[in-house]
């Protein structure tokens, strides 16, 4: 052996040991011995308190000296606060991202890639195959999946028995069921039997989609805006002869409050997400007298016996690059992302979980959220899409197609011209 | 002959400090005033001039989301004003904010002045009243008071609706203010101008104070009635207050934010986009930080020369009573 190939060979043998020796004390290191603070950002409505509560007693029960923080935060200012976050030396560790907003940061290089980690997680074989896609950036995973949500049509059935409708099955039932619940009940001028706020882009879709249409379609790496396609149009027409005769919400105004207003008790009908039916019961914010008048349906297609194709909500749970305790964090992202807790999201909290082997686990209401989730479509998977939720693209055609400002020909083909330069952009 | 000697040694040393002495004088006389200053020049360069350098230097730069975590632009010359000046949306903003700066100047200082003149006439105790609500109106925090205005205007449950209603102005039930953008602006004007006029009518009546009261006299004995009077003498003494005043007011309501940001849920339809909305969305919202500061930059550029007026009335003023 020549000196130089030996010095490389000794070299070689060093770092390995190196590496080794570093790895040995990291995992030989007693996971009481670890201090440290962890932050969690948490959505607010995500995971019902007694679940938070749990999972950190598990956390502190291995981790004695470790503090968690889990911070709430709002849903209408995330990004600029992640962005700010990211920005800055001290990202939170862990961080709930809306489905819809991973790709933006996996691009921008602000999550953790843990690929490698996968098969460490709990079912990461049987997640949901959307999330799992929502995770995934050129190949490579970013997040853990969390939970799924999916919208169907919440309905009063004590309203429903007096103006003798049943649950329709397709869209012209679902607009005759409202007539009749219009004529029975309009005269109070506060009552809508389909209550939808102009900027309801999430209960929008479904109808698009129903047709035909899409928001956006790819080819060839190049995205091309498809709300102005005849299809999507068709659908949006259905959309506003509902929305004209049988809503009487805020044409401009967006869906934070519906909850609330349908509480309230003169709306029939809401399109929302499973765990929407908590804040409509709650005691605080809404009428828990209500509980037993509740029912809930999918949104019917134009086609009887159908289901319209619904956009599935959710959220994951990433790693933020930047983080300086990665092993605490993924150990927290596994006890909210595993079976225990997963289990207790679906019984307490009524999501869909982030696997398909606890989906069976979802009763009543839940159980028909679940189930209409099961024909569910993505927005674009670009890093440029939470763009264009940010710029209200969706939301400002919905507002000018239903106040009647520009023509559903028009708004279409400026949204999709819109759409068109952002994703490319 | 000690004296003599004394003066003969001052005598002896005077050539030398006839040399040193202007220059000392000089150096005292023109260095100390910028010695002085020199520490609050020093605050004022860090907190507010080296914000603006970073400004424009971001607005030549591509900088988007993974620039910003990784703290390190694309340099992109002007194109980033070539691209805003090229968007019809900018030029939307622009004119909007043009439109809409000039009909709150307008109606803020008209009616603060009427309130100023209000004040100068009625009895002491409704002088005070007057003044403890325009405080009042002044000292509410600028967010809660917008979140009462957008209660008032609500479509369901606003008490503007119910009224207009109620007294039988046509049918106000579920009407949106805000479904168009001119009874939208309508409704922000009446927010702006009733949060601007304390300020205003407060410093107009401070300022009628100063009117000298024999001038009036003398005016109205010369046969001048009140609208004479307010041309010939109130006004004039008036003028470089009101200058100054309407400068403040356009640098304010040229760059309104909160208004519109909080009265449309912070996410204001793009009827909405004033200037500063404009630049907010183009970096915070859709993470294009260099056009955002490009927007920004042009907005500082026309507000110094609305604060051009404003500095050169200041120093007039300082001319002419500082001496």
């Amino acid at each position: 052996m020549n000196p130089r190939k030996l010095l490389f060979t000794a070299m070689g043998v060093a770092v390995a040991l190196l590496v080794a020796a570093c790895g040995s004390t990291t995992t030989a290191s007693n996971p009481a011995d670890q201090t440290g603070t962890l932050t969690v950002w948490l959505m607010n409505g995500s995971a019902p308190q007694s679940v938070v509560d749990g999972v950190n007693a598990d956390f502190k029960a291995k981790y004695p000296n470790v503090t968690v923080n889990v911070e709430i935060q709002q849903w209408s200012d995330v990004t600029t606060k992640l962005d700010t976050a990211f920005a800055g030396s001290a990202p939170p560790d862990v961080m709930e991202l809306g489905n819809t907003l991973v790709a933006k940061y996996a691009a921008a290089g602000a999550l953790n890639d843990i690929t490698s980690q996968k098969a460490g997680f709990e079912n990461s074989g049987t997640w949901l195959q959307s999330l799992t896609d929502s995770c995934t950036y050129q190949g490579k995973l970013y997040c853990v999946p969390y939970y799924a949500g999916s919208r169907a049509i919440i309905y009063r059935k004590d309203m429903f028995d007096a103006a003798g409708v049943s649950v329709p099955t397709s869209m012209d039932e679902l607009l005759s069921a409202g007539q009749k619940l219009m004529s029975k009940y309009g005269s109070n001028p506060n009552f809508s039997a389909l209550y939808f706020p102009g900027k309801y882009w999430y209960a929008a879709a479904p109808f698009v989609w129903d047709f035909g249409g899409d928001i956006a379609t790819q080819s060839g790496g190049k995205w091309t805006g498809a709300l102005n396609s005849s299809a999507s149009q068709q659908g949006l027409t259905e959309l506003k002869t509902i929305v004209s005769q049988l809503s009487r919400a805020d044409k401009t105004g967006d869906e934070l409050k519906q909850d609330q207003a349908f509480a309230q008790g003169h709306i029939a009908m809401i399109i929302a997400n499973g765990w929407e039916v908590g804040v409509i019961t709650d005691p605080k914010s809404g009428d828990p007298s209500l509980a037993s008048k509740l029912g809930a349906f999918p949104i019917p297609s134009h086609v009887a016996g159908q289901t319209a194709p619904v956009f599935l909500g959710g959220s994951d749970l990433g790693i933020a690059a930047n983080s300086k305790h990665q092993d605490l964090a993924r150990e927290w992202v596994k006890l909210l992302g595993g079976t225990k807790f997963q289990s207790q999201m679906v019984t307490v909290g009524g999501v869909i979980p982030n696997t398909t082997s606890l989906v069976s686990l979802s009763s009543g209401l839940p159980a028909i959220f679940a189930a209409a989730a099961k024909t569910s479509r993505f927005t674009p998977n670009s890093p440029n899409w939470a763009n264009v939720e940010s710029a209200n693209v969706l939301q400002n055609m919905l507002v000018s197609i239903f106040t009647g400002k520009s023509s559903i020909a028009d708004a279409t083909s400026a949204a999709s011209d819109k759409i068109t330069q952002i994703l490319n952009g | 002959m000690r004296a003599a000697g004394q003066m003969s040694a001052a005598t002896a040393t005077r050539p030398r400090r006839i040399e040193a002495a202007p220059f000392r004088q000089l150096l005292v006389r023109k260095g100390l005033p910028y010695a002085l200053i020199a520490p609050a020049l020093l605050v004022i360069l860090g907190v507010l001039g080296y914000p603006l350098a970073m400004l424009v230097w971001l607005s030549t730069q591509h900088y988007g989301l993974r620039e910003l975590f990784q703290h390190q632009g694309r340099f992109a010359g002007l194109s980033n004003y070539a691209t805003i000046l090229a968007d019809p949306q900018f030029r939307y903003a622009l004119e909007v904010t043009a439109i809409f700066t000039l009909v709150n100047v307008a109606l803020s200082m008209i009616i603060a002045t009427f309130i100023a003149l209000l004040m100068e006439r009625v009895s002491s105790f409704v002088r005070v009243l007057l003044g403890a609500g325009l405080v009042f109106v002044w000292a509410t925090p600028v967010i809660p008071s917008i979140d009462l205005w957008q209660w008032m205007f609500d479509y369901e449950f606003g008490v503007v609706n119910w009224l207009l209603t109620r007294i039988g102005a046509g049918n106000y039930i579920h009407h949106n203010w805000f479904e168009n953008p001119l009874q939208g602006f309508t409704v922000i004007t009446v927010v702006v101008v009733w949060g601007a006029i304390p300020f205003l009518a407060l410093m107009l009546h401070a300022g009628l104070t100063q009117v000298p009261r024999e001038l009036v006299e003398a005016a109205q004995i010369d046969g001048a009635r009140g609208w004479q009077v307010f041309q010939n003498v109130t006004f004039p003494t008036l003028k470089p207050l009101l200058l100054i005043l309407l400068s403040l007011s356009t640098i304010w309501d040229f760059q309104v934010f909160n208004q519109v940001w909080v009265m449309l849920d912070q996410r204001p339809s793009q009827d909405y986009f004033v200037m500063s909305v404009f630049s907010f969305q183009e970096s915070f919202r859709v993470s294009q930080y260099g056009l955002g500061s490009t927007a920004a930059v042009i907005m500082v550029a026309i507000l110094a020369i609305a604060s051009f007026f404003y500095v050169r009335q200041t120093v007039r003023s300082i001319e002419e009573f500082g001496r």
